[in-house]
């Protein structure tokens, strides 16, 4: 071997799992991506921007990911993920994490400035980062991903499912609940889809989960609403008190057979919102303990608040749509980019190292790309890429067939083993390089502690920790919970859960559904 | 410390060690710009690799002076203009801002309709049935292609009773508006697409990836949303179902 030879600290174990990891997202992945088309939109380059995001994130989230477990592990960031509703969550650590960085890498493989035994140290880095964070999160159900589980996520513990079915709402097709609801989820979903720049990122979807009488629960988030990490969303939404809104839907007649991991659902027969029976609203963050109800007092209450929030997001809608119409390309190429790179960015916030120009800059690496992202380019080269399998590297021996569409393709390149013997790869692709970008952000950010800087947000989330994080609950899972209710530390856990719920305040541990319904009906 | 230089005398073998543009398989992409681009792009990589002298090593992630700047993108754009090349166009503002680079944008694809009357109307299209509802509902046909037409019904609002046909699958260009239209007919996506999506949200029928032929400005439409709806599993195992549109007469 020439001087090239790289000291040897990959391990055979190593790389089989990291390219058992690289295969199960290049199977998920083709799956999501052949049962929809490439997105188009007549406002956003959406293809070009997705790959500078790809770029972007293959040169910079090794070092941002290293950064972030310098001070939290991702075992911790998963535990505070899963209580609360944040984009930590199911479609940005679940699969863009990985997908994304692995993106990028088949990208650059494939105009030959990469080969797959480059930057090896980081690639087994971000996806065991992504192994440790889904495990975590995933930890009551059990699995690595949505896929893993059959598409479906139940990452909630019985104590805030029980919070849910005590307090939420009864509604029928028609009443003003029910109208008010549904209008703000079409409302704020219209929102989600124009503040992230045409992508699917604000909204994200967990469950079902069993309500008894063939009913299922839907837990919906919407992130972001508030000012915050996008600079566009200052002087648009600084009248918004709430950054995420959790809506818990309980629907009647309808099975959701299928929870992906990009956050989406299907159900028999297809979901109608006639078919809601009871709703709730709550808002979370990396400042809360659990979920807060949110105009929960009455049903009254709670129509007036979705009514309210409908009218605050449609004017806000309004006002968005008329700043982006008058972008250049530049802007929205650049917008869209950083809505996908920075996805991971909640993970810096949940431990307390965010910086504006680690997740909202363009590395000069990655931004030297821009002169070919034109829109064909753009829509082409993504389309191969994650459709058809049909880039040079992508097309497999003759005998293979893939899991999903029987193809000789997959979508990554595994890490060639021969660097076992050669030592023969190169470990990292360095320091993130300069960044920049043509927004400034002018406000702070919105929390459950109202407005903070930058500096105070992340002293405020490194003082912090939720009581379930805490030593003295951190481990305890629903399992042992069973056989354990009156143990102090379970009782507190309930408890603290259960602190804003009118109907369970004080309970603690030894509910069982049949007690929920009770104290509903009393 | 300064990169090595390599050593070995035959760059050809070196170049096939570290540059995986030499597949087996001979598998070139399967579109043209991807080709193109890809090609152009991998022998810069060659040449600018060959001439820094370097170890791959060291060149891969190394002096960022060596690696291939903006300036080489640039130029692989140019050299795909400057054969007369000119890009199809996704969003609007890309034409806008660079004419000269891009196709005009097309008119409508029409299908080619059957113009027989039956039951008092014509079938002038198909499309994805999004959610599948108790009877089919009708509207007057109104085009919405760009940012200037959906502002101007911002300042106007959309007439009741409009079905939008749109070609933009995404969830933004009528981002104001949407909610205002009776039904979407969308000329292309998938029922999993975003403007599907807020359309079911809405409580707006919709069909996508529609192909419709004969339809202008103000014709009453019927949309059969009472067709099946198409599942993703239909979509995976490319299961065609469709449901009519018809224009009456």
């Amino acid at each position: 071997m020439g001087s090239n030879v790289a000291k040897k600290t990959v391990t055979y174990a190593q790389l089989l799992e990291t390219n058992n990891l690289l295969q199960i997202n290049s199977d998920e992945s083709y799956w999501l991506c052949v049962t929809r088309t490439t997105q188009e939109s007549k406002l956003f380059p959406v293809s070009p921007y997705m790959m500078l995001s790809y770029a972007n994130a293959f040169y910079r989230w090794p070092e941002l990911l290293r950064k972030i477990e310098s001070r939290m592990s991702m075992e911790e960031c998963g535990d505070r993920a899963r209580n609360m509703g944040t984009k930590t969550n199911t479609l940005t650590m679940g699969w863009t994490l990985p997908n994304f960085y692995l993106l990028g890498r088949e990208w650059l493989i494939n105009m030959g400035m990469l080969r797959p035994e480059d930057a090896v140290d980081d690639v087994i880095y971000v996806m065991d980062c992504w192994k440790r964070m889904q495990l975590s999160y995933h930890r009551n159900d059990g699995h690595l991903s949505n896929s893993q589980f059959g598409h479906r996520s139940q990452l909630m513990p019985e104590r805030q499912l029980q919070v849910f079915e005590a307090d939420l709402h009864s509604v029928a097709a028609g009443d003003p609940l029910h109208v008010a609801s549904s209008k703000f989820m079409a409302t704020v979903s219209q929102y989600q889809f124009l503040s992230h720049c045409e992508c699917r990122i604000g909204i994200c979807n967990q469950g079902p989960y069993a309500f008894g009488e063939g009913q299922e629960l839907i837990v919906r988030d919407f992130m972001d609403l508030g000012v915050g990490d996008y600079p566009w969303l200052d002087g648009v939404a600084d009248k918004f008190l709430f950054n995420n809104l959790t809506v818990p839907m309980v629907v009647k007649d309808t099975h959701f057979e299928l929870m992906d991991d990009w956050g989406s659902f299907e159900s028999k027969p297809e979901f109608r919102a006639e078919n809601i029976v009871r709703i709730g609203l709550y808002t979370s963050d990396l400042l809360t303990d659990t979920y807060l109800p949110v105009a929960m007092e009455s049903v009254e209450s709670l129509t007036a608040k979705f009514n309210e929030l409908t009218q605050l997001i449609a004017e806000a809608n309004q006002v968005l749509w008329k700043k982006v119409a008058g972008w250049s390309r530049a802007e929205m190429l650049e917008a869209g980019a950083l809505v996908y790179y920075n996805i991971l960015k909640d993970v810096a916030h949940i431990a307390g190292v965010y910086e504006q120009s680690d997740w909202m800059e363009i590395d000069e690496r990655a931004a030297r790309f821009i002169p070919l992202l034109n829109d064909e380019y753009g829509r082409d080269v993504l389309t191969e890429l994650v459709g058809l399998l049909t880039l040079p590297s992508q097309v497999t021996n003759d005998y293979t067939l893939c899991m999903h569409g029987n193809k000789n393709g997959r979508m990554y390149s595994p890490i060639p083993y021969t660097i076992l013997d050669t030592g023969d790869y190169t470990p990292t692709s360095g320091p993130m390089g300069k960044g920049s970008s043509l927004f400034k952000k002018q406000t702070g950010w919105r929390t459950s502690r109202g407005l903070l800087s930058q500096d105070e947000y992340n002293k405020a989330v490194r003082e912090f920790t939720p009581f379930a994080c805490s030593p003295e609950a951190r481990y305890i899972d629903d399992n042992w919970v069973r056989f354990h209710t009156t143990d102090p530390a379970v009782q507190t856990l309930y408890k603290k859960t259960q602190a804003h719920s009118p109907r369970l305040a004080n309970k603690g541990a030894g509910l069982k559904r049949d007690d929920i319904n009770r104290l509903r009906k009393g | 410390m300064a990169p090595m230089a390599v050593v070995q005398t035959n760059p050809e073998e070196i170049l096939k060690k570290y540059l995986w543009d030499q597949s087996k398989f001979g598998v070139e992409e399967a579109t043209a710009i991807s080709r193109a681009f890809h090609n152009s792009i991998r022998a810069r990589v060659r040449q600018k690799f060959e001439a820094s002298g370097l170890e791959w090593k060291d060149f891969v992630f190394g002096d960022r002076n060596c690696l291939l700047t903006e300036k080489d993108f640039a130029d692989v754009e140019a050299q795909l203009l400057a054969t007369g090349y000119r890009f199809d166009v996704s969003a609007t503002i890309s034409a806008k801002e660079a004419p000269e680079k891009h196709k005009p944008l097309k008119g409508q694809h029409e299908l080619e309709i059957n113009t027989e009357v039956k039951d008092g109307r014509i079938q002038v299209g198909v499309g994805d049935n999004t959610v599948t509802l108790p009877q089919s509902i009708k509207g007057e046909a109104l085009y919405v292609h760009t940012t200037d037409e959906v502002m101007a019904l911002v300042m106007e609002g959309v007439p009741p009773g409009r079905i939008a046909i749109i070609d933009d699958s995404g969830g933004t260009l009528t981002a104001p508006i949407l909610e205002q239209f009776a039904a979407v007919i969308c000329m292309g996506g998938s029922v999993r697409s975003h403007l599907s999506i807020l359309c079911r949200e809405y409580g707006i029928p919709c069909f996508m990836n529609a192909k419709i032929g004969g339809i202008n400005n103000g014709d009453p439409l019927e949309m059969n949303c009472a067709a099946p709806a198409k599942s993703a599993l239909d979509c995976q195992k490319g299961i065609e179902r469709t449901a009519e549109i018809w224009k009456l007469v």
